[in-house]
């Protein structure tokens, strides 16, 4: 049998190793505290944003070169990044990515702009096993839900200036 | 799910053996942690996760203990199995024995031998009879098998008739003053065979051995011999039988043989063996006891564990080909535990096997000789003094 729950958490178990034991790459992610966060009229949080976290991860990161362009106000600087989150880390950290959280990688906070949840091993999503409205086993494939995985988690991200941001610790403000 | 893996901490759990042969051996439970150390360490823990767990290792340990006993018991069936064979095997084990090499087998093995030969064997002999008539040759077997209600075919073995006297025991002019022959020859009338009152000139042994074969040749060409022939069960008699009194309607006599039932040369090759050691699949050796294993046979067991382990851990990583990681997937190292662990459990199979051979009792012995011819070499290198007295 392949791509059972057994074998899935082999995958589980080797994925962490080589992204917590040998790749390494991390990054923080504060989450939006859409409920505590006074907008305006426009939608706009003038004032100040709330966040949940930082909840830390071991990612598997894609960057693009940093640009410099050039516009009004003198020479910015951007980067994307995209970053790719084991799901099961976040079920274990009850975390989901949004747009408009915040991911902090190296000293720079970049903006999560996108999330992309399709990467499925053996083409498979195990929360969709097909069964029947009433909830009776899918009648040509029962227990479909112990096969695959969803394994990844794609959050793309711009860089933000941290002035922007005015992530700090919260002792520091007083 | 979550299936934890090997977490550096091997706790001895009596239920993670398959068989759990050596499970109330001590030493085996303190080694199943100390091998679940050491194997992990090999297999790169802590730097590098193993994807086993204690009861793989702990599975694999016993496995190894059990092949190494195999090897050893294999060993000594092959070094023991004609000493064995035939010995009732209840309530006997031989993991603990010494056994002492007898004849039995041998002897059966050849008994074969001795019936074709008629010294011996387990096939029984029969005594059969033909009334011989005058001027008749050829007489058929096979009819005479069927008068006396015998079933399936017979072998003659032996076939009884008048030889020439031998030449040691004739009288042959013993008074002729040289030393064979006769009365005198034959050891009769206590002269030992060295003549007649004549003279008692001892002659060389080959010359009567000469005497003898002069005159067993000469009987042999120049008188009718008496012998036969058997072909397709027509015994055919020489030379042709006449009556004793010369008429050629008398009774002549009866030619006796001994014969042999061919079935019963089959079925004896066949002895029900019910209870006893037959083959080398019931000699009662058991499980090799793990706390008197010594150091050497433990490490070899050791590195087939690690062996085994690998060879575990290639099947586990190597179910899929490549593993996906996020966006992306990677290759493990599959072929190469794989490629090993058969390279080395290879190797350390013919290594045990090498020198068990090397402690074989032929070889023991081949090297005791050459031991004994090394001491007498280097003897010989002492000088000999020459005491004249």
């Amino acid at each position: 049998m392949f791509a059972r729950q057994r074998d899935v958490s082999l995958v589980r178990h080797l994925n962490r190793e080589v992204m917590g034991n040998v790749i390494t790459q991390q990054c923080a992610l504060y989450q939006y505290k859409l409920e505590e966060t006074k907008v305006n009229i426009y939608g706009e949080a003038a004032a100040e944003k709330f966040y949940n976290g930082p909840f830390l991860f071991n990612v598997l990161i894609n960057r693009s070169s940093q640009q410099y362009p050039e516009d009004a106000e003198g020479i910015q600087f951007q980067q994307a990044i995209d970053f790719y989150f084991l799901r099961d880390d976040l079920v274990d950290a009850n975390v989901v990515p949004n747009v408009g959280d915040i991911v902090l990688y190296q000293e720079g906070y970049y903006g999560v702009q996108s999330t992309v949840g399709n990467q499925y091993w053996s083409g498979k999503n195990p929360d969709y096993p097909n069964n029947d409205s009433d909830g009776k086993p899918n009648p040509l494939n029962p227990n479909l839900q112990l096969f695959g995985t969803n394994l990844s988690i794609l959050v793309s991200t711009y860089y933000i200036p941290a002035d922007k941001v005015a992530i700090s610790p919260f002792k520091e403000r007083f | 799910m979550n299936i934890p893996i090997y977490d550096g901490n091997p706790i001895w759990n009596p239920n993670a053996t398959a068989f759990g042969f050596y499970n109330n051996d001590i030493e085996f439970q303190l080694d199943c942690i100390k091998v679940s150390r050491f194997i992990t360490t090999r297999l790169g823990y802590p730097l590098m996760d193993v994807e086993l767990q204690t009861s793989s290792i702990f599975t694999a340990f016993e496995e190894a203990i059990t092949m190494y006993g195999n090897e050893l018991y294999a060993y000594l069936i092959r070094e023991n199995v004609l000493d064995l064979t035939g010995l009732p095997y209840a309530n006997l084990d031989l993991t603990e024995t010494i056994i002492s090499p007898n004849f039995e087998t041998i002897i059966r093995l050849s008994e074969q031998y001795g019936e074709e030969a008629g010294v011996g064997g387990n096939v029984t002999w029969y005594k059969g009879s033909i009334p011989l008539t005058s001027s008749v040759q050829d007489y058929d077997l096979k009819v005479w098998a069927k008068d006396q209600g015998i079933t399936g075919s017979i072998e003659i073995k032996r076939v009884f008739f008048q030889e020439p006297i031998p030449a040691s025991a004739r009288y042959l002019a013993p008074f002729d003053g040289f030393g064979f022959g006769g009365v005198a020859a034959a050891g009769l009338m206590d002269m030992g065979g060295f003549g007649g009152a004549g003279g008692f000139l001892m002659m060389p042994l080959n010359y009567d051995m000469q005497v003898i074969q002069s005159i067993e040749m000469n009987t042999q060409i120049r008188l009718s011999n008496y012998s036969f022939e058997v072909h397709n069960n027509i015994i055919r008699i020489f030379p042709i039988p006449a009556s004793n009194e010369g008429t050629y309607n008398c009774n002549c006599g009866n030619l006796w043989f001994e014969y042999i039932k061919r079935q019963e040369r089959i079925e004896s090759s066949v002895e029900c063996a019910e209870g006893l050691i037959s083959n080398v699949s019931n000699m009662p050796y058991q499980n090799p006891v793990y706390s008197l294993i010594n150091s050497v046979g433990r490490q070899w067991i050791f590195e087939m564990t690690l062996a085994i382990c690998k060879e575990i851990l290639g099947y586990v990583r190597g179910k899929y080909s490549t593993v996906p990681i996020p966006n992306s997937e990677m290759t493990l190292n599959q072929a190469d535990l794989l490629s090993a662990a058969t390279a080395e459990k290879t190797a350390l199979l013919e290594r045990l096997r090498a020198y068990f051979d090397e402690t074989s009792r032929a070889n023991m012995l081949e090297r005791k000789v050459r031991e004994q011819d090394a001491v007498l070499r280097e003897l010989d290198q002492v000088p000999r003094v020459i005491y004249i007295g």
